[in-house]
């Protein structure tokens, strides 16, 4: 039987995801059973996309985003070579060098491109849909290429704006102000991050954008760049959404350098051109395939029922369900969940689904979360304007909404249950308590009685032992020693049994034998115990302390 | 008046005692005091101290017991025994084969008795089913360093070499509590602020962090590996690595750096439940520690909580990734090391009585091997048997029509330690023989057709081999009560009856010569050691760590290795090996009927089963019964109040404990200790489910669902009895 020919087009994230994921699955003696090649439009080696704006920020070096590149010899990567058209008649994908790929199933992993702003000075780059044919000092931020431009740029830029408030956005913001770059963030929306946030959170967010010295004009929309005598980028025109006259002081904003990361548009135009359903995305069911059974897409080129997020997670979850389908379909060891020990009630539903092959998306991979020094945004699930019922709203009833607001410091934590489970929540300057969340949520673990605690990082490790303020402020089942389970009333006791000094008592109690951690508290209680007897007799609660005396003093001494 | 110098009978610390006699007419034999050594440095904890208690118990077993055609076990005489146990083994592989006769190990052996074992199951028994309970302690940790290293040795540097680190980071450690005496070495790291230690619990451990002297990463439980990767991405992405460490000396660099590159902060704290700031302290705070920033030093250390897992091997494997990023291994003052559990769970890895395994860390298909280790035996290397399977895998055999019929268990107490102990039992019931030695009475004695009474730890000569690969006496001080013989003892009587009558000596010196001469020119090398020698170097207050080579007539004794790797490691190109490694999560996850995690673990007061230390008053008053801890948002929510009794069910059973209230605990998971049997044993709720690599049960992290327990005054809960419980807790 000859194997199984499978193309992927597209090396990105998912795509590359998907072909180590499908060759892990398909790996053992019958391995053969399947070959994989490669189209990848760009030369690079797949790279970390969701690490460009932390390039950007200077906080990680180019070279450690590379994913890793599968060695297989089932596996061809032809790198900077896209592909030109499909001919799904006869199963065969045309490459722009000239090159033919018959394939049994075919995986459009196309991603999607940075969207440029229809603003005239940017017209050329529409004509020619090149990069290069943007004016100098205009950058997207979708690419290995964009994120060294961009960092090339800020070398010499003194002022620049990012147009587009969404996570992409304030990202590179903060990056660009980390750079020492003076940076306005434009946006169009009613608020910084709409799609996630209400009002209440997003003023949290522009608190904290306030605190890493960052401007934002939201509500307002680029009208054109400005571009000074040698074509390079002078500054950006904007004006009010509502239509308002500008006020001509706030119309221009001087920069040297803008970003755009307003959104992006899914790359459909190899599905289109081949007659598949294109609508954002190349439309796809829950089994991640076109209307043509060999095809199939994932990723941000992808259009599933319950829609595309642009969210790595969902990408590498389809990328995840697509190679266990198509390893299911191969009848190949190790297709059913390999990873899935034998009775375990948790793995076998997870591996009946899988080999299902229209397993519906992993829950939990709808998290949004800014990942910036200094901003913390974190939204997930239900959320922002959806939660008292929004378009993707089901059952809104019963579910609970409660919210922390402290404007002062730029927190604001909500939190949505319903059915004794998180079913989302948003939480902007808490990382801690957003943590939490992101666990209680993606996990479904039970909420406290009072779901207010939810609001609050709950209470962590209090009174260890080590953290004690003073022996003497102790109770008297407190433990002293732990290493020999000596209490401070063993010592207490111990001292009016006759023992008078530190030896003695680590002699009869065995206290500080061990790791001998505790020998400053026993030290301390021996010498608070001496002071005490020469002008009363101590009791052995804190409440009978000689009056004046200064709790925990011989603990610092 | 002199002791006895030996080291302390539990944990793989091994702390230095003196035995010293007592009066005539004195409760117990002996009085216990602290020695000085550069490991516990003169401290003992409780257990140490009290451990002469043990010597004395009510219970101690001093005859042999036979189950009666009653269904009882009854006192027999050692020649009935012996026969009975020789002439059933030989009935059964009579009928059955050779293979139905498999033996259980225990890492509290000592390296002359787990040599005995492992060369009794090849050589007289002849079946290839040995394995030990090091299984569920050290066997991923093994697995991964023999694959980066060329070699296990836990520590393969002395403790006291992290006494001046800058930097530790543990991982599923607790030994503020398991080993006391142990945290001493932490001072200097906790005073430069650079402990950081990674646990779902608020442990003792964990508080050594505590106002500044560190950070604890407390992840959801079961995912360590999704923090290492973490870390891992940051030293790379913020070029922290020893770039000239890794061109020289490692292998596989690139596939990591890759591989972690899908692992940045945000990513994992979504899955481990730590804030991305604190992964990248964290991974600050060891960067600036190492040599390559100017650094006095860090350490990468591992315990069970990292270990016992589905992706154990894959765990360490991250964990040596990193410490091999920042350059750590093989450098003086720096490196990667596992926190050996069991007292001889070091030695008990390296002399054959793991499944794939011959004296000397030799592997049991390599000819070369199995052609020393027959010679010094005796026999022909044709007739060793092959490699059996591991423990967990073993112990499902156990009474199946296939599987092993007979089953002879040492030093250890599996119907307690066993993950989804309620189905070993089952396992065990269904053997046509048990038999099992121990000191005193066990729930696995309990099941056995045979039970032999065996010498302890102050009664018995021998050597053990500890955290740091440093081999230790135990010395006698005490003679054993009438009755009791040692298991070098018993081997020798077994081997004789089945017609071996050679090759058993009773002499626990002349067995670690044999040991000494096998192990030559294997991994682990004892061959320049004997009792003697080893009394001379603890005398002057050191030990010596293996390897040890005999070294020719004439020339002067190996020094010892107290320092591994310094010159390169025992790979086949000289370089450590980094692979790739990737996090899938635990085998039994939430899910709606079982939402909160159980991960479980020991207290300070008692060691393992319990069987000892529960009989020490002290030891059982400070800890008397099993226990659940739960954080005051889940307690709040179940209704359950401190003190009183929690249901917890997981897919394989329940158990019913104490709740103890506290905020050490995260909300979404209780934790329960496992040294207890019956109704609040919390194996009966672990999973047997196992590493691929290393076969490791995943003893650490399974889905529960937790309830108040229902009250049935003087009732049996939910159909079942309570006899365990004290009566003082009944609600």
């Amino acid at each position: 039987m000859s194997p199984t020919k499978v193309v992927v087009v597209g090396n990105g994230m998912v795509g590359s995801r998907f072909v180590e994921d499908l060759l892990d699955r398909t790996a053992g003696p019958r391995g053969a059973g399947v070959t994989v090649t490669v189209l990848g439009a760009e030369e690079h080696e797949p790279y970390n996309r969701v690490l460009l704006s932390d390039v950007v920020a200077g906080k990680v070096e180019l070279a450690s985003i590379t994913l890793p590149a599968p060695r297989d010899d089932r596996l061809v990567v032809r790198r900077g070579v896209g592909a030109a058209r499909i001919d799904r008649a006869a199963r065969v994908v045309h490459a722009e060098d000239g090159s033919a790929h018959r394939y049994d199933a075919l995986v459009l992993a196309t991603g999607a491109r940075a969207r440029v702003p229809d603003l005239p000075g940017l017209a050329a780059r529409r004509a020619h849909a090149r990069d290069d044919a943007l004016p100098a000092g205009v950058h997207a931020l979708r690419t290995l290429d964009d994120a060294r431009e961009i960092v090339a740029a800020t070398l010499n830029a003194r002022r620049a704006v990012v147009l587009g408030g969404g996570v992409l956005g304030l990202e590179a913001a903060c990056g660009l102000a980390r750079r020492g770059v003076e940076v306005t963030v434009v946006h169009g929306g009613p608020h910084l991050m709409e799609r996630q946030l209400d009002g209440a959170a997003a003023s949290a967010v522009g608190h904290g954008l306030d605190r890493l010295g960052i401007a934002h004009r939201v509500a307002t929309f680029a009208d054109d760049v400005l571009l000074d005598h040698d074509g390079r980028l002078a500054g950006l025109r904007v004006r009010p959404a509502d239509g308002s006259r500008p006020d001509p002081a706030d119309a221009v904003l001087l920069a040297d350098l803008l970003v755009m990361t307003a959104g992006t548009v899914a790359e459909t135009g190899l599905a289109a051109a081949a007659g598949l359903e294109v609508r954002r995305g190349v439309v796809v069911g829950e089994d991640l395939t076109t209307a043509d059974p060999a095809v199939h897409a994932i990723g941000d080129c992808a259009e599933p029922p319950e829609g595309g997020t642009g969210l790595i997670a969902q990408g590498w979850d389809q990328a995840r369900r697509l190679a266990v389908m198509l390893a299911a379909r191969l009848r190949m060891p190790g297709a059913e969940g390999a990873s899935a020990p034998a009775g375990s009630v948790a793995a076998t539903v997870r591996a009946g689904a899988d080999t299902a092959g229209t397993a519906p998306p992993t829950g939990g991979t709808d998290l949004v979360r800014v990942k910036a020094h200094g901003l913390d945004v974190v939204a997930m699930g239900v959320c922002g304007p959806d939660r008292t019922g929004g378009p993707a709203d089901r059952g809104a009833v019963g579910r609970r909404a409660l919210s922390l607001a402290d404007p002062r410091t730029g927190r604001h934590v909500e939190v949505v249950v319903a059915d004794g489970v998180v079913v989302g929540a948003t939480c902007v300057g808490d990382p801690r308590t957003a943590a939490d969340l992101t666990t209680a949520y993606t996990r479904r673990t039970p909420v406290p009685a009072d779901p207010a605690h939810l609001l609050l990082s709950p209470v962590r490790g209090a009174a260890a032992p080590a953290a004690e303020p003073s022996p003497t402020l102790m109770p008297d089942r407190a433990t002293v020693c732990r290493c020999n389970g000596v209490t401070k009333g063993d010592l207490v006791a111990c001292w009016h049994d006759g023992a008078r000094d530190v030896e003695e008592v680590a002699r009869r109690t065995r206290a500080t034998t061990g790791c001998g951690g505790c020998t400053d508290a026993v030290c301390g209680l021996v010498d608070w115990l001496a002071r005490s007897t020469e002008s009363d007799r101590p009791r052995e609660t804190p409440a009978a302390l000689p009056a004046g005396e200064p709790a925990g003093s011989p603990i610092s001494a | 008046m002199t002791g006895t110098g030996t080291h302390c009978p539990y944990c793989a610390l091994q702390c230095a005692m003196t035995l010293t006699p007592t009066a005539p007419g004195a409760p117990l034999p002996v009085a216990v005091a602290p020695r000085e050594f550069p490991t516990n440095r003169g401290g003992l904890c409780q257990k140490g101290w009290t451990s002469a208690e043990v010597l004395r118990t009510p219970d101690r077993l001093t005859t042999p017991l036979v189950r009666g055609a009653d269904g009882v076990l009854h006192p027999a005489g050692w020649d009935e025994a012996l026969d009975l146990v020789a002439a059933r083994l030989r009935a059964v592989q009579q009928e059955h084969g050779r293979e139905a006769v498999a033996v259980f190990g225990g890492g509290g052996l000592t390296n002359e008795k787990a040599y005995a074992l492992g060369k009794f199951a090849r050589v007289v028994l002849r079946t290839p089913f040995i394995d030990y309970n090091g299984r569920f302690c050290m066997a991923s940790a093994a697995a991964a360093a023999n694959r980066a290293f060329g070699v296990d040795r836990g520590l393969p540097f002395p403790l006291a070499d992290v006494g001046d680190a800058q930097a530790v980071l543990l991982l599923g450690s607790n030994l503020a509590e398991t080993m006391p005496p142990s945290s001493q070495h932490l001072a200097a790291a906790r005073a430069a602020g650079g402990v950081v230690v990674v646990d779902p619990r608020h442990s003792a451990t964990a508080a050594l962090a505590d106002d500044g002297a560190g950070l604890h990463l407390q992840a959801v439980p079961g995912t360590d590996l999704a923090v290492l990767l973490a870390l891992t991405h940051v030293v790379w992405a913020e070029g922290l690595v020893d770039t000239a460490y890794l061109a020289a000396r490692t292998s596989g660099a690139d596939e990591v750096r890759r591989s972690v590159a899908a692992w940045w902060p945000e990513r994992a704290e979504r899955v481990c439940g730590v804030p991305a700031e604190d992964l990248r302290r964290a991974a600050h705070l060891l960067a600036a520690a190492a040599p390559v920033h100017g650094g006095t030093g860090a350490y990468v250390l591992t315990g069970r909580g990292a270990e016992q897992s589905t992706q154990g091997t894959a765990t360490v494997t991250a964990a040596i990734n990193l410490a091999l990023s920042l350059g750590l291994p093989g450098r003086v003052g720096s490196g990667y090391g596992a926190i050996t559990g069991q007292g001889n769970g070091q030695g008990g890895r390296e002399h054959g009585q793991k499944s794939d395994q011959l004296p000397g860390y030799r592997r049991l298909d390599d000819p070369a091997a199995r052609a020393h280790v027959a010679r010094v035996w005796g026999v022909d290397p044709d007739d060793l048997p092959g490699p059996g399977v591991p423990a967990v895998e073993l112990l499902r055999r156990c009474g199946t029509p296939t599987g092993p019929r007979a089953l002879l268990v040492h030093g250890c107490n599996l119907v307690v330690s066993a993950p989804d102990n309620q189905a070993v039992r089952e396992r065990l019931a269904a053997l046509d023989l048990l038999v099992v030695c121990d000191l005193v009475p066990s729930e696995t004695t309990e099941l056995a057709d045979v039970v032999l009474p065996v010498t302890q730890w102050a009664e018995e000569e021998g050597t053990m081999t500890s955290l740091e690969g440093r081999v230790l006496r135990r010395r006698r001080a005490t003679a054993a009560p009438t009755g009791v013989r040692s298991e070098l003892e018993v081997l020798h009587d077994l081997a004789a009856r089945l017609g071996v009558t050679r090759g058993f000596p009773t002499d626990p010196a002349a067995v670690f010569d044999e040991l000494a001469r096998a192990s030559a020119g294997g991994v682990a090398d004892y061959s320049g050691l004997s009792h003697a020698r080893l009394d001379a170097a603890e005398a002057a207050g050191e030990g010596l760590f293996w390897p040890v080579p005999a070294t020719p007539d004439g020339e002067p004794d190996h020094p010892g290795t107290p320092r591994l790797f310094a010159d390169g490691f025992p790979t086949p190109d000289g370089r450590a090996r980094m692979v790739p490694v990737e996090h899938r999560g635990p085998s039994d996850d939430l899910r709606p009927d079982a939402p909160v995690y159980l991960v479980t673990g020991r207290v300070l007061q008692h060691y393992q089963s319990g069987a000892q230390t529960r009989r020490v008053p002290a030891l059982a008053a400070a800890q008397p019964e099993p226990f659940a801890e739960v954080h005051p948002l889940l307690a709040d929510r179940l209704g359950v109040a401190d003190g009183e009794l929690l249901e917890v069910t997981s897919a394989r059973g329940a158990a019913v404990a104490v709740a103890h209230v506290t905020t050490t605990a995260r909300p979404d998971t209780v934790f329960m200790p496992f040294h207890w049997s019956g109704e609040g044993s919390a194996n009966r709720l672990t999973t047997d489910a196992t590493d691929p690599v290393s076969g490791m049960p995943e003893f650490k992290v399974c889905a529960v669902q937790v309830r108040a327990a229902p009250v049935v005054p003087d009732g049996p809960v939910r159909g079942r009895p309570v006899p365990v419980l004290p009566e003082e807790v009944t609600p």
